[in-house]
């Protein structure tokens, strides 16, 4: 479905995410871990476009996406409303949530239905109440996020992307924020919804929930995926690999 | 009004009367012509001997029933008038009341002794009633300073976002436009800003009445203000909220429009109230280019009346508009909070 194919990111003199290729298929879960700063986020922000590929090139169902060449063969992004209309396909929740303070949970929900892609009010709101249900947070519908624990808010941060119905979702460390005891109910959203087919992408530190839902789990460092495949190989290979094995130890 | 005294404040009244006292026998006998003795008062009088003068008028005597009173009016009047402009309020009033026990009707006799009465009333109780008498007028002068007010807060924020956005534009040209206007109208100062709408244009070409140039001036002057401040107040709002926006779809300005010019409001009443404060006191400068707002009024009373309580009533009157905006402003910012947890 998206494809990555040799992308590089530097920021100034280092290079974040280094010659990455991959692919996603429709339906797939693939979890990325590693240490911070190994380019992950990165990486996710780049599929969302979010940041700026150096160099590479990138697919969405089989065509160059997002990119063209300028005049003098630099690599360029797009106009933004072709931006704008890629980023409506593909949902993103963030570590810190960065729900919109000044809106209730059911606001945040229609926003961006109403918003981009001018769904009628009565329509958007049937489906944004439809969603905070399938979250179990009906009964915050009219609650501004500052009044909401933190696995709530990340869990009407997933409504509000799901509300564009998107055909891939992005999850940046969607539990790293929250207190322990929190994570389990966001995991539970993310478990639903993968349940139901949906294509995602998580980078996350929870190896639990790397080994329970994932098809193809990578680890990355320093830019590179350093080891990829299902998640009983490379938990079982990551003695191998003294990179993975220090990085396993201490988050396990 | 009371002037320093020309001559030594001894020779007063009683010195006159005297003389006067002394002089009306003396008169009756010798028959001088009495317009010949207020002509040499005269005289003295228009040489600056004041003294000589006073005593010479005081020399005609006053006329017998049937007689001619002319030369007599005219030199208790001209002493009463002496004696009025040296302080001297009771000889004052005594010569006015000589020739108005002759003649009743004369109202130039009349007016002076009016003028003694308000002179000898204590200097507070005539301010007090100054104050009952001048009133209406600065409050019909305030309300031209509210008007300025409302239309710069009307205009200023407005224009004031849109020259944020354009600062933070990444179009260069654009940027920088904005960032000299900027920093013209916020680097001299509002009255010269001013003297230069309203003085200034006209040699170009361009005449403008005081109020249009009060508002143009008020208005720009304050655009650029209230633009920085708006520009600090969006940069202010978190990267995450912009980034959450774009992951929607959303483009630049639909991001602007709803997420995140929304979230400076409740950050921007502080800073806007504080600005809107200033401008209340700053409408006080457009007096200089001929508008009648309320320092203008309150000026022109004063310098006539030298009425220090004027001025204290019109700093009350700016000070009741302020605390209304100060009030109206914590309470405004409690409204646009509901969202926050505090």
């Amino acid at each position: 479905m998206i494809e990555l194919v040799d992308v590089v990111k530097r920021f100034n003199d280092f290079t974040a995410v280094d010659r990455v290729s991959l692919k996603i298929d429709k339906g797939e879960k693939i979890v990325i871990i590693g240490p911070s700063g190994s380019g992950k986020t990165t990486l996710l922000r780049m599929i969302n476009f979010l940041e700026t590929i150096d160099s590479g090139r990138m697919f969405l169902e089989g065509r160059e996406a997002g990119y063209r060449r300028d005049k003098k063969g630099r690599l360029v992004m797009e106009k933004q409303d072709v931006i704008c209309g890629l980023r409506s396909e593909i949902g993103m929740v963030f570590q810190h949530f960065h729900l919109f303070p000044h809106m209730t949970a059911l606001q945040n929900v229609m926003e961006g239905p109403v918003t981009v892609k001018k769904q009628p009010r009565e329509e958007a709101r049937r489906i944004a109440l439809d969603l905070l249900g399938k979250v179990g947070l009906l009964d915050k519908k009219d609650t501004y996020p500052a009044f909401l624990s933190g696995g709530q808010k990340q869990r009407v941060a997933i409504a509000r992307a799901l509300a564009m119905k998107p055909m891939l979702m992005l999850f940046d460390e969607p539990t790293s924020a929250l207190d322990p005891e929190l994570v389990g109910e966001v995991f539970t959203a993310i478990k639903q919804l993968a349940e139901e087919g949906m294509t995602m992408v998580i980078v996350t530190h929870q190896m639990g929930f790397a080994r329970e839902m994932a098809d193809r789990v990578i680890f990355m460092d320093e830019g590179r995926f350093i080891l990829q495949g299902n998640p009983g190989d490379v938990f079982s290979h990551s003695m191998d690999n003294a990179r993975v094995k220090a990085f396993l130890q201490k988050v396990l | 009004m009371e002037v320093g005294t020309k001559r030594p404040g001894v020779l007063k009244g009683a010195l006159g009367l005297c003389f006067f006292l002394l002089l009306v026998p003396a008169a009756a006998l010798a028959q001088p012509d009495p317009y010949e003795i207020l002509a040499s008062a005269t005289r003295e009088a228009n040489s600056g001997n004041i003294g000589a003068a006073l005593k010479a008028y005081l020399k005609v005597p006053a006329p017998e029933p049937g007689e001619d009173g002319g030369a007599f009016v005219r030199s208790r009047m001209e002493a009463a008038k002496i004696c009025f402009s040296t302080a001297e309020y009771k000889n004052s009033a005594s010569l006015c009341e000589e020739i108005l026990s002759l003649y009743p009707e004369n109202l130039e006799a009349r007016n002076l002794m009016k003028q003694v009465t308000v002179a000898q009333t204590p200097k507070w109780v005539r301010f007090l009633k100054d104050m009952g008498t001048y009133f209406p007028t600065l409050l019909r002068a305030s309300g031209m300073t509210i008007l300025l007010v409302l239309i710069t807060m009307a205009v200023s924020p407005v224009a004031g976002l849109f020259i944020a956005l354009a600062r933070i534009s990444r179009i260069r040209s654009i940027s920088w436009f904005f960032w000299c206007y900027i920093w013209v109208f916020r680097g001299t100062p509002l009255l010269l800003q001013l003297f230069f709408i309203y003085y200034g244009l006209p040699p170009l070409g361009i005449t403008l009445s005081p109020f249009t140039a009060a508002v143009l001036g008020l208005g720009l002057n304050y655009s650029a203000y209230l633009a920085e401040i708006i520009r600090g107040a969006i940069e202010s709002i978190d990267a995450g909220q912009m980034e959450a926006a774009k992951s929607l779809g959303m483009t630049y300005w639909q991001a602007m429009r709803r997420i995140i010019v929304p979230q400076t409001y409740k950050r921007l009443v502080p800073p806007v109230g504080n600005e809107f404060i200033a401008l209340i006191k700053d409408t006080a400068l457009v007096s200089t280019i001929a508008m009648v707002e309320l320092m203008r009024a309150a000026d022109q009373i004063f310098n006539t009346t030298f009425n220090i309580f004027i001025l204290m009533q019109a700093a009350m009157i700016y000070l009741a508009m302020t605390s209304i905006f100060t009030v109206s402003f914590r309470k405004l910012e409690d409204r646009l909070g509901v969202y926050e947890n505090r």
